[in-house]
């Protein structure tokens, strides 16, 4: 009989890879009699699926408070300046 | 349709904080993510002739970035991350006891079904996703947000074997699933 701990890992596993018949068997087994795990594979799953959705959807996941420095973006600036400073001189 | 680029002298103005977000949500670490909108910025200035005017200025600009950042993952040599790996591999998840059982306690979290609790879902996640140590933040990121490929994660990121990457990865999750018991049930 698997343990929780090793459940958790196949569960975590599931989710990126398709798991041997004896790992399926275990996973199936151990659930079967184990509500906490059930609940475990159950949020796991839950949160693969809307990170990805969010992701594919191109969500920003940051705020919109989350944003460049005063500080860096006038370093920023500086350097692109610089360059197309150094670009007017090529051209 | 066609697209045109604005003048470079607006480029930071108008995308510098979502480049920023963007780079920051995946690479967690505030230098690097300003870092990153810079060389962008600087190589989108020389890519400019190139612009084929297919897709709007801010995804080329993405673009750009996306591909700074996946040199910045390359550039993390095996040195640097190998003892953070090995440290986080050899410590037990503190979630079981000796005999692999669980020792804490918990429910299943309600589904976020509405798009309104899926919003609110998300910003407790990015809080939790906010607290993980980088390299597992950027590890999670990776594979659930981007979707990129078990394989790719391991190259990209120098993990020595797929095990280690099934059981950081089963980590990070098993966190994260915690943090999102004990914040979002009762947010």
């Amino acid at each position: 009989m698997l343990t929780c701990k090793e459940v958790s890992y196949l569960a975590s596993k599931k989710l990126d890879k398709k798991l041997s018949l004896g790992e399926r068997l275990g996973l199936i087994l151990h659930t079967a009699m184990c509500g906490m795990c059930r609940h475990y594979v159950r949020d796991i799953e839950v949160l693969h699926q809307l990170m990805l959705k969010a992701g594919k959807k191109g969500q920003a996941l940051l705020p919109d408070s989350a944003k460049l420095s005063a500080q860096s973006r006038e370093r920023i600036k500086q350097a692109l300046d610089k360059a197309l400073h150094a670009n007017d001189k090529t051209n | 349709m066609v697209y045109e680029l604005s003048s470079p002298e607006q480029w930071l103005q108008t995308h510098g904080d979502v480049l920023y977000r963007f780079g920051l949500a995946r690479v967690r670490e505030p230098e690097v993510a300003e870092d990153l909108v810079q060389e962008t910025l600087l190589a989108a200035l020389k890519a400019q002739q190139n612009y084929s005017g297919k897709a709007s200025e801010r995804t080329w600009l993405i673009g750009i970035l996306k591909h700074k950042m996946i040199d910045y993952f390359r550039k993390q040599t095996r040195q640097n991350t190998q003892e953070f790996d090995d440290e986080l591999l050899n410590n037990d998840a503190e979630y079981f006891d000796q005999t692999g059982h669980w020792q804490i306690d918990f429910s299943s979290w309600s589904k976020p079904d509405k798009s309104v609790e899926q919003e609110q879902f998300l910003q407790v996640l990015e809080q939790c996703i906010s607290r993980l140590p980088a390299r597992m933040a950027q590890l999670f990121m990776l594979r659930e947000f981007e979707d990129m490929s078990s394989d790719e994660i391991c190259q990209l990121m120098s993990i020595s074997s797929m095990n280690n990457f099934w059981v950081m990865l089963s980590r990070v999750r098993g966190q994260l699933r915690h943090c999102l018991d004990l914040n979002w049930n009762n947010a």
